[in-house]
């Protein structure tokens, strides 16, 4: 199929993305080599399960970014959403597959509103969603008073737990992949991801060539409400637990995923399976950090350090190859 | 002649971009007391060398001399302080600043670690009256008109009283009587004993202005401090592009249609336009000639649903169109727009040119759940770069790397593709070569001979005159006069002249 | 860029009533006015020396915190590790005395020269990568956070000296002996940015970079400057902040990046650069800080506090923006 050999004639192209993957590889060397009980299967298992709500989070401010927006209020909107499903299933018996339905459309109008206000106000989305973000925690704490919902049922529950086809994956990281896939299809091939990236790249060109700028920066909010509440309720499941606490770490994340990935910030261009990286890498580090009993304290720092080095070293090779690719 | 020295001396300068040998082995000198021509193609490498010697590039190899003394410039302070005063093609000032501090930013530590404003507005102020701006220092540049801007400008590079002057296609876009007070303000600084250097599409300028010139083509020097006395037009042409060009003669056409087919009545918008109203028939080029500043852009913009129509109305095909958008224009009523600006509207400079030139078509293009055929698009694409000439390494190729020619066709290819009945073109040629521009002129030709209706909008005599079937003169926000064109140079732009005087 | 006015005569013929109302510090002068006196007839106590003292002690870092972002946006940048070079200081400053009992001032020196290395380091990292200034100062805000985390456990230190302790809590009537601290950097701020030429030079690289740079303006160590003077001033209101709790707070600054974009915004400060007003900025951190007491003062549910807030910030934007609109067009 085209969009399959498509794919990995891109692979070809960006071969110096996989500089990120020989740095992830390095990683997960060193921890094998250090830190005790990396490679046994219940890590691997976690570890891959919480790279996977990390690679949503970073989708959700990827999409963002695509159209040279911002989004900060993904983690509020993670949290908000997580607690909804949460109070749907525990309080009203809500079967578990219509919850997270119902979920999604919480997070989608989460998303519209942003969208609206941004367009409409005129405002940079970074202002709105900063305060937005404020205002659906502040929804989420007046209606939950911040207590988590955590009797949750098996059927939602396995969704992070169970081994998948005997392998220490969770379904949750089969979850991450089909939205990576479909991302990718969105992007390379539809009228919509061009038309998203055009706008990216330079909103007043793309309004004078005809596209409606209004209707497209809305889309993008929507879908990046819809993905940021996915990654809220995938984290409640793999903490078996829908609380406040979701969301809260999510900032860092949400851009340095992306961006380690390749994705520019300045907009009209992004890099699906780099991001799908960004999230294996941090998730990693996290992982194996924390399995070394340093003080988990130093996480974040570590997560700083090597989001400057990846993109750094990102910089680093462009600059390379621009200059031998002359003549 | 009088003994000139050589003030500045670029030695066998190489500059290599991606994908580009932007300059090879190019030599070049400056003599005092000269305006030096620096011409040749869109892409021929001449921008690169001016930023080359003011600092904000460095070259591969090659060496700058001033006066006779090696120099290495790492950034325009170096060279600012040197001597060289540089005014690029984009706007050059600091938007909140006043007038004052704009035309001294070189110098704001003149009086040590604090600005001392009436120092600087009372010095300004001379500078100002130099290039008769009788505006005060105080006010700030954002609310200038484009014009006051570009004088600005210029005081702002004679304040630096440099000894070699850089000038980057500064007349673009001024008004002819502008163009006028410049030159003569750039006269004085030669018989003042200053270098000029000065890029220009426009031979007419370097007749009118130039003591000496070079050609660039391609990155080669390929005609080195020739004086302007010794070329005739023909000559810098062929020089420039390699070989003997022919103006051909434009092919008749068939009539234009029977009823207009888009007519807008007595427009007034919030941008501008005083009650204009016109006429359009498919199959006629009509030229909207005006200075600029004269409404062209800002009526265009109304039709085109970018700036809000207070009163009047537009008509396309007889019935009353509501348009709100250029999404509007294109997709309701088949009207399309290239932008004057075509960095910053006309086209998406990091992408391809596939994506700039089947932006308007993704809809009509996609199938099932809003899939678009790479394949497919590559064939558009590809049928107007080849119908167009556009010189492109690959349809991937980033559309920022190509010259500005060559954009500028990708930027009227998208509309082509799109096939719109009605076609507003805005100065379509500013900053094109020669060569190119005749393309363009064909091409825009072609297109109403297939039956587009064209509104052209110029502030090019010769090009309007060259092309328009009708011609309608614009001054103020309104316009001033209605004519036919009988195609007759001198006479076309003496009732022009009048029409505007 | 494109933007064209056809005349000079814009903004003349107007009265100087609406001149006032219609400029940025005008508008929220007549709002923060508003505020108090219906605040002080909802709240008898709303004026009472003692809150008027709490507002203004408020008031003092939150200015602070302001211009620490102002200073950024005015080079069309931003600055989001300005809350973890706030906790940072403090955490070390306070450290310094608790711990090994440095005197006060050793303590806040090196308090100052960690936010000036910090912002330091902020703007290096930009100018030499060229990478954009948000992902280079989200990831530092992790690792000013990270090391602030790791040093401290998370641990506040409670015995900084006394002396410190009382300034924060020390007022003339109702004038927090703090606010001199922010007086006398506003006033600097103002020199800076209106008579000092790297204050100018700060403010020609945010307005126009290509223009700054052709003409000679030094574009990137304006860049590091204005990063350094960011640093600086988050680690005056870390110290500050500290002296206010009378302890060091390992998550002194979490909480900034909200009203840090906000001030600036609010007071009219343009996200894509070239000017800073400093009397916008400071009337808008007095905004702020009334909303925060009025909440306070009507006893509000502190589950609603973070939704109001949200709420009113992003009502006072908008509505500066709309009144600000208004008056270009
Ligand atoms: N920053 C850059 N990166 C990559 N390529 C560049 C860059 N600047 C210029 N080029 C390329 O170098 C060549 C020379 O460009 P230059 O701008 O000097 O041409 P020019 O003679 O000034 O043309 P014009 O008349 O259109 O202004 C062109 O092929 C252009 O695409
Ligand atoms: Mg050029």
């Amino acid at each position: 199929m085209g969009i399959i050999s498509r794919a990995f004639k891109n692979i070809g192209k960006n071969w110096y993305r996989f500089g990120l993957f020989f740095v992830t590889t390095a990683f997960w060397l060193f921890f094998a080599w250090r830190a005790t009980g990396f490679l046994n299967s219940f890590n691997i298992f976690t570890l891959l399960r919480f790279a996977s709500v990390q690679v949503m989070v970073g989708f959700a401010q990827m999409i963002a970014l695509s159209a040279a927006e911002m989004d900060l209020s993904v983690g509020a909107i993670g949290a908000g959403v997580a607690m909804f499903v949460g109070a749907l299933m525990q309080l009203l018996g809500v079967p578990y597959p219509l919850a997270i339905l119902l979920g999604m459309l919480l997070g989608a109008t989460a998303g519209f509103v942003n969208g609206i206000l941004v367009v409409k106000t005129k405002i940079n989305s970074f202002v709105i969603t900063l305060a937005t973000s404020s205002m659906f925690s502040g929804i989420m704490f007046i209606t939950t008073k911040a207590k988590a919902f955590t009797v949750l049922p098996q059927g939602f529950v396995d969704l992070s737990r169970v081994w998948t086809f005997g392998l220490p994956i969770s379904p949750l990281v089969w979850i991450m992949l089909v939205v990576a896939i479909v991302l990718y299809f969105v992007y390379s091939a539809t009228s919509l991801g061009r038309k998203i990236l055009a706008v990216g790249a330079n909103r007043r060109a793309a309004e004078m060539s005809g596209l409606r700028s209004s209707k497209i920066r809305i889309t993008v909010f929507v879908l990046v409400g819809i993905v940021a509440g996915m990654a809220g309720i995938m984290d409640a499941a793999r903490m078996e637990s829908a609380g406040p606490i979701i969301g809260t770490e999510w900032l860092l994340t949400s851009f340095a995923v992306p961006a380690i990935g390749g994705t520019s910030i300045s907009g009209g261009n992004v890099v699906v399976f780099g991001t799908v990286l960004g999230g294996i890498l941090t998730g990693t580090i996290t992982n194996g950090v924390l399995l070394m009993n340093v003080s988990n304290f130093f996480v974040n720092f570590f997560l700083g350090l090597i989001l400057l080095l990846a993109v750094g070293f990102d910089r680093l090779q462009k600059a390379y190859r621009e200059r031998t690719s002359v003549k | 002649m009088k003994q000139r020295e050589a003030v500045l001396k670029a030695l066998h300068i190489n500059k290599a971009f991606p994908g580009v040998q932007a300059l090879d082995d190019v030599s070049l000198t400056l003599q005092q007391g000269e305006i030096h021509a620096l011409i040749g193609e869109n892409g021929a490498g001449k921008s690169t060398l001016i930023k080359i010697i003011s600092g904000l590039y460095q070259p591969d190899e090659g060496d700058i001399l001033i006066e006779g003394n090696k120099v290495r410039f790492s950034s325009p302070r170096d060279s600012v302080g040197a001597g060289v005063g540089f005014i690029p093609q984009e706007r050059n000032l600091i938007p909140d600043f006043t007038i004052g501090e704009n035309v001294l930013l070189e110098r704001l530590n003149q009086s040590g670690a604090f600005v001392h404003y009436g120092k600087i507005n009372a010095e300004a102020k001379q500078w100002l009256s130099a290039v008769g701006l009788e505006v005060s220092p105080k006010v700030v540049v954002s609310e200038l008109s484009p014009a006051q801007m570009q004088l600005v400008e210029t005081a702002k590079a004679l304040a630096l009283q440099s000894k070699i002057l850089l000038l980057d296609e500064p007349t673009a876009s001024l008004t002819p009587h502008e163009v006028e007070f410049l030159f003569s303000v750039l006269r004085k600084l030669r018989d003042s004993g200053v270098a000029l250097l000065f890029v220009t599409h426009k031979l007419e300028e370097v007749f009118a202005l130039c003591d000496t010139v070079t050609v660039l083509r391609d990155g080669h020097v390929v005609s080195q401090s020739e004086p302007i006395e010794a070329m005739d037009r023909d000559r810098l042409i062929s020089l420039m592009i390699g070989r003997k060009y022919v103006v051909t003669q434009l092919p008749s056409k068939p009539p234009r249609a029977k009823t207009p087919i888009l007519e807008a009545v007595d427009i007034y918008s919030d941008i501008g336009s005083e009650g204009v109203s016109l006429e359009l028939y498919s199959g006629e080029v009509v030229g909207l000639y005006g200075l600029v500043g004269a409404g062209r852009t800002e009526f265009a913009r109304a039709l085109i649903g970018d700036a809000r129509i207070k009163q009047g109305e537009v008509l396309v095909e007889g019935k009353v169109a509501h348009i709100k958008s250029v999404a509007d224009a294109l997709h309701r009523y088949s009207i399309g727009y290239v932008s004057e600006n075509r960095k910053m509207e006309g086209l998406i400079l990091a992408h391809s040119v596939v994506s700039n030139i089947t932006i308007t078509v993704w809809d009509k293009i996609a199938k099932m759940l809003g899939v678009i055929r790479r394949t497919e698009e590559k064939v558009i694409a590809g049928k107007f770069v080849k119908r167009l000439d556009i010189k492109t390494p690959s349809l991937e190729q980033m559309v920022m790397y190509l010259s500005g020619g060559n954009q500028q066709k990708v930027a009227l290819a998208k509309w082509l593709g799109a096939n719109v009945k009605i076609l507003i073109i805005d100065e379509p040629t500013i900053g094109i070569d020669i060569k190119t521009k005749y393309a363009l002129h064909d091409l825009i030709w072609d297109l109403s001979a297939n039956g587009v209706a064209v509104l052209l909008i110029s502030s090019d005599m010769p090009e309007v005159i060259r092309l328009s079937d009708r011609l309608l003169v614009m001054k103020e926000q309104r316009i001033v006069g209605k004519l036919e064109n009988s195609h007759m140079y001198e006479e076309m732009s003496q009732k022009i002249g009048t029409l505007l005087a | 860029m494109t933007k064209r006015k056809s005349d000079l005569t814009k903004g003349r013929g107007r009265s100087a009533f609406q001149k006032f109302v219609s400029s940025d510090w005008g508008r929220l002068l007549v709002i923060d006015v508003v505020a108090v006196a219906i605040m002080s007839m909802v709240s008898k106590e709303y004026l009472s020396t003692f809150n008027l003292f709490v507002i203004t002690r408020d008031v003092s870092t939150m200015i602070l915190i302001g211009f620490s972002q102002a200073i950024v946006l005015a080079i069309g940048q931003m600055n989001l590790s300005l809350g973890a070079i706030g906790g940072l200081v403090a955490v070390t400053s306070g450290g310094l005395m608790a711990m090994w009992g440095w005197p006060i001032w050793l303590a806040v020196l090196v308090g100052l020269l960690i936010g000036v290395l910090a912002g330091y380091l902020n703007g290096m990292l930009i100018v030499w990568t060229g990478i954009n200034s948000f992902i280079i100062t989200v990831a530092t805000n992790s690792i000013f956070l990270g090391l602030n985390l790791g040093m401290t456990h998370a641990k506040p230190f409670y015995n900084i000296s006394a002396t410190v302790k009382a300034f924060g809590q020390a007022r003339f009537g109702f004038f927090p002996y703090m606010g001199v601290v922010t007086i006398i950097l506003i006033v600097l701020m103002v020199i800076l940015l209106k008579y000092v030429v790297f204050g100018r030079q700060i403010l020609a690289t945010g307005g126009n970079w290509n223009a700054a740079e052709i003409s000679g303006v030094p574009v990137k160590r304006s860049v590091v400057l204005a990063h350094i003077i960011s640093g600086f001033m988050a680690a005056v209101a870390g110290m500050l902040w500290m002296s206010q709790l009378g302890s060091a707070q390992p998550m002194i600054g979490v909480s900034w990046l909200l009203p840090s974009f906000a001030i600036p915004i609010i007071g009219g400060v343009a996200l894509t650069g070239g000017g800073a007003s400093i009397g916008g900025i400071v009337l808008a951190a007095f905004l702020l800080s009334i909303i925060q007491s009025a909440l306070v003062h009507l006893q509000v549910d502190p589950y609603y506090v973070q939704f109001l807030l949200g709420l009113l910030i992003l009502s006072a934007v908008v509505l500066n923006e709309l009144g600000g609109r208004r008056r270009r067009a």
